[in-house]
């Protein structure tokens, strides 16, 4: 099965990398606006022997993994907090629901008063963003937990803090993990954005430049390379998911099959 | 939760500050000095506008002020005169008329050096109105009942496009003004979008390759020597930083003169900061940088600012201006 699924998935992008190169070519739309994949993937192999590029890649990581590791930690002490005190919970219910539909994109201005055109700016935006999708799983996730199940610790004589570890934790990290994936794909398209958008230096900001600058093959080039960076976030985040899962039966299922 | 209340109200407060024209700076306000060396952050953007800095850093002659830079690009001016306000940056670029629009809405800023100026040769300027090739304008007036596309509506580059319609003997008002940026322009002219489109290098350039006829050089109807865009800084830190200003404003005057009379070094620094293609790049009609700014072409942009209702009051040049 696995040999049959990649082959469709290499034919797949052959076929998208071939209509990619005749659309352009046939004349369908410009090659001026939209260069023929050689081309862009030429203007790949010219960007990727750029030391600039990499340190500009580098950037992203590091605005993508500081602002995740932010959110992360923030959204769950918060969740799991929250959760469990029902004062706090009738307290920011109203808030929350008024804060996270904010886009993150609108604190721009913001970001830039307080802290100009430099990481942290990014951070501002990418923290933002992605703290909501890591509280609100961890708070379904804690809601979720079995009332007898919580019942039983409780008369089985568990402290709130073996009960956190025990009980609670254990039902709400499928949810966390949810909530994580998410995070960090929301994560990477707020940093790139924000670089683009702010200038902080990074992927984001080659990208604006190349846009600026008339560069078109460089500029999808740099596209592509985002694309990439977003897949490859995308199976990392699954393979953690899966890991710290394993003992789950969501997980366990989908290996007995 | 709590850094971000924290962060929002500090943003309020800057805000609010900044709008009454007393920003109190912010903790990097000040740059920071070691063995007699001050580094500044000047924010720019990434075109051809800003090689004189790139090229007098490179030559050393703000390290011979005692003045290190540190360069951050923005994606535009809107990025850029916020983080002069709120003293994240100590130095910015910007174009004259959105530093007199910032003014005239309370945020105190400084403009201490000429940035470039436009060649004033009509016809052979680095910003220009551009139609298709078998499009029917011939003239800024023929551009009455028609689309233009400008990159801000109420910025400089609408301002000398209605000048220019005016100066043809046409009403500006009759014009409909789309705003799309510089890089989109040549996409929104080929596909009919837009009748024609007032662009600036490299996008012009680009839309001259792709067949577009040049029909008015807004900016030298404007007023001959036009100065676009001058560095600036923030009245607070002017104040508080005399001979840093005064530093940066003698090796700036140096790495203007040096980049006007020196093109070719002018091309290859731009190749440094931006993505502009060679081929490009070498057609690409240069700004001039005279070493000051031109005081009478800036009062014409207020007054006409003024005449066709861009600002909410007069701009008060004498504060603006070095």
């Amino acid at each position: 099965m696995r040999g049959v699924n990649a082959a469709l998935g290499a034919a797949g992008l052959a076929a998208f990398l071939a209509l990619g190169e005749a659309v352009p070519r046939l004349s369908l739309v410009k090659e001026a606006y939209f260069p023929p994949s050689s081309r862009v993937a030429s203007a790949l192999a010219h960007e990727v022997s750029d030391g600039a590029f990499w340190s500009a890649l580098g950037d992203t990581l590091v605005g993508w993994a500081i602002g995740l590791a932010i959110a992360v930690g923030a959204g769950v002490a918060a969740g799991v907090l929250i959760a469990i005190v029902p004062f706090l919970r009738e307290t920011t219910a109203s808030t929350i629901e008024f804060l996270r539909p904010i886009p993150s994109v609108a604190l721009i201005p913001l970001a830039v008063l307080l802290y100009g055109t430099q990481l942290r700016s990014v951070l501002l935006l990418v923290v933002y963003a992605s703290f909501w999708q890591v509280l609100i799983q961890t708070l379904y996730g804690v809601q979720d937990v079995d009332p007898v199940a919580e019942e039983t610790a409780r008369s089985y004589g568990l402290g709130t803090w073996a009960r956190v570890r025990h009980v609670l934790w254990p039902t709400a990290l499928p949810y966390v993990m949810t909530g994580v994936r998410l995070a960090a794909a929301v994560a990477l398209i707020l940093a790139i954005t924000a670089e683009l958008a702010i200038g902080a230096p990074g992927l984001g900001q080659r990208i604006a430049v190349a846009q600026a600058s008339q560069a078109v093959p460089e500029l999808y080039a740099l596209i592509v390379v985002a694309g990439l960076l977003g897949l490859v976030v995308n199976v990392g985040a699954r393979t953690v998911e899966r890991r710290a899962l394993a003992w789950h039966q969501s997980v366990r299922g989908e290996v007995a099959v | 939760m709590r850094r971000l209340f924290a962060g929002l109200s500090a943003g309020a407060l800057l805000l609010a500050a900044t709008a009454c024209g007393s920003s109190d700076g912010g903790s990097s306000g000040k740059g920071t000095s070691s063995g007699g060396t001050t580094t500044v952050k000047v924010g720019l953007i990434p075109i051809v506008d800003v090689a004189p800095l790139y090229l007098g850093q490179k030559k050393g002659f703000y390290e011979k002020q005692g003045l290190k830079l540190s360069l951050t690009l923005a994606s535009g001016g809107a990025a850029i005169v916020p983080a002069v306000a709120s003293g994240q940056n100590q130095f910015g670029f910007s174009n004259v008329f959105s530093l007199m629009l910032a003014q005239t809405n309370g945020v105190a800023l400084k403009a201490i050096s000429n940035g470039v100026a436009s060649t004033g040769t009509q016809g052979k300027d680095f910003g220009a109105t551009l139609v298709r090739k078998d499009s029917s304008i011939k003239t800024a007036k023929d551009l009455q009942g028609k689309k233009v596309a400008v990159n801000t509506l109420k910025n400089i580059v609408e301002l000398s496009v209605r000048e220019s319609v005016k100066k043809a003997g046409g009403d500006p008002d009759k014009v409909k003004f789309v705003e799309i940026p510089f890089d989109q322009m040549a996409a929104a002219l080929d596909k009919g979008q837009v009748d024609a489109a007032m662009a600036v290098e490299p996008a012009l350039t680009t839309i001259k390759d792709q067949g577009g006829h040049e029909i008015a050089s807004p900016l030298v109807d404007v007023a001959p020597a036009l100065t676009v865009a001058m560095y600036f800084t923030s009245q607070q830190y002017a104040k508080q930083n005399p001979d840093v200003v005064k530093k940066f404003r003698t090796a700036t005057a140096q790495s203007l003169a040096y980049a006007d009379s020196h093109p070719d070094e002018v091309r290859q620094i731009v190749a440094t900061y931006t993505k502009v293609p060679a081929s490009v790049l070498a057609k690409v009609t240069l700004p001039k940088w005279p070493a000051e700014a031109n005081r009478a072409s800036i009062e014409t942009q207020a007054e006409l600012g003024d005449e066709f209702g861009f600002f909410r009051k007069s701009p008060d040049l004498d504060a603006l201006l070095p």
